[in-house]
């Protein structure tokens, strides 16, 4: 017979199997059709490509639609502008943006003003000027190791 | 020495040693059978008003037995559950003893709401570093995923 101890337990990790399982479900097969207004409104550059999308990139951009109520309507402009662009970058390409954005997010503002105006200056160079420096600078990992 | 104890030493004989543990338990023993004998064999003189007063004082004796037999037994079944919340107190450790059901649903009830706590202060945490962040960020996203950006910010610095 389960003690009383052993049934706490039980309940406990039916509970937690629950509400993990149910978080990530929740979004990860929605189709374009079944998201809701709001969520369409904001996801709207990535309608065409939507369906296409692998459950766990949705998951992403829904969490980018939830969070985008949170936004002043400056950062919403500037999520809207963005979001497709993000949204045709490649994984590795996204995995390295959340990784120096966490490290940017790190500096004091005087470096990221810094940093911004480097980033205006860089925009000066030549597309092929850029390309060889990225060809220059080798990757760490593939697209391969994301997927 | 008193006329029991002259019994006890005259019982004794030679076969045990005076002031040992031995001694003294037996003689103990054989004191009681004095008493027993000798209340036994005048209890019939006694009058009814002793008698009552003897029922009276011997039930009272009893159940004051019975109720501190019963406090070590609860207590002790008590601290063999072994509940958590005895460490708030013994009064609330018995409760929870005696309100199994009660205890059950108030653990499950706070483990929940840390399980929903703990989401939450997660989720706020997380919250400036999701995507949407990245994408309302200072610089755009291409910036950040730019290698040729990296490699040329090195070059700038040396």
């Amino acid at each position: 017979m389960v003690g009383y101890s052993g049934r706490l337990k039980c309940l406990i990790l039916i509970l937690a199997l629950f509400f993990s399982g149910y978080s990530v479900a929740e979004d990860a097969n929605v189709s374009w059709a079944q998201l809701n207004a709001a969520q369409q409104a904001v996801l709207k550059p990535l309608a065409s490509e939507w369906d296409t999308l692998r459950p766990w990139q949705r998951e992403k951009m829904l969490d980018i639609a939830r969070d985008y109520s949170n936004m002043s309507p400056n950062k919403q402009e500037l999520v809207q502008k963005r979001l497709s662009r993000w949204s045709r970058m490649t994984p590795y390409e996204r995995e390295n943006a959340r990784k120096k954005y966490q490290e940017f997010q790190a500096l004091s503002p005087e470096k990221k003003e810094e940093l911004r105006k480097k980033w205006l200056g860089y925009q000066k160079y030549s597309e092929s000027q850029r390309l060889k420096l990225r060809s220059e600078s080798p990757d760490s990992y593939t697209d391969a190791d994301l997927e | 020495m008193s006329k029991y104890e002259n019994e006890v030493t005259s019982n004794t004989g030679n076969h045990m040693v005076q002031n040992t543990p031995e001694y003294n338990e037996f003689a103990e023993a054989q004191l009681a059978h004095s008493v027993v004998g000798l209340l036994d064999a005048h209890v019939q003189h006694v009058d009814a008003e002793i008698s009552n007063r003897l029922l009276v004082a011997r039930g009272l004796a009893v159940s004051q037995l019975t109720k501190l037999q019963t406090q070590v037994v609860v207590s002790h079944e008590v601290n063999q559950s072994g509940n958590v919340l005895q460490w708030f107190g013994e009064h609330v450790g018995q409760y929870v003893g005696h309100h199994r059901l009660m205890s059950f649903i108030l653990v499950t009830a706070a483990l929940l709401l840390a399980f929903f706590a703990a989401q939450q202060f997660g989720l706020n945490n997380n919250l400036e570093h999701s995507d949407a962040y990245l994408l309302a960020s200072d610089l755009p996203p291409e910036a950040y995923a730019d290698k040729g950006f990296d490699a040329w910010l090195d070059t700038a610095a040396d």
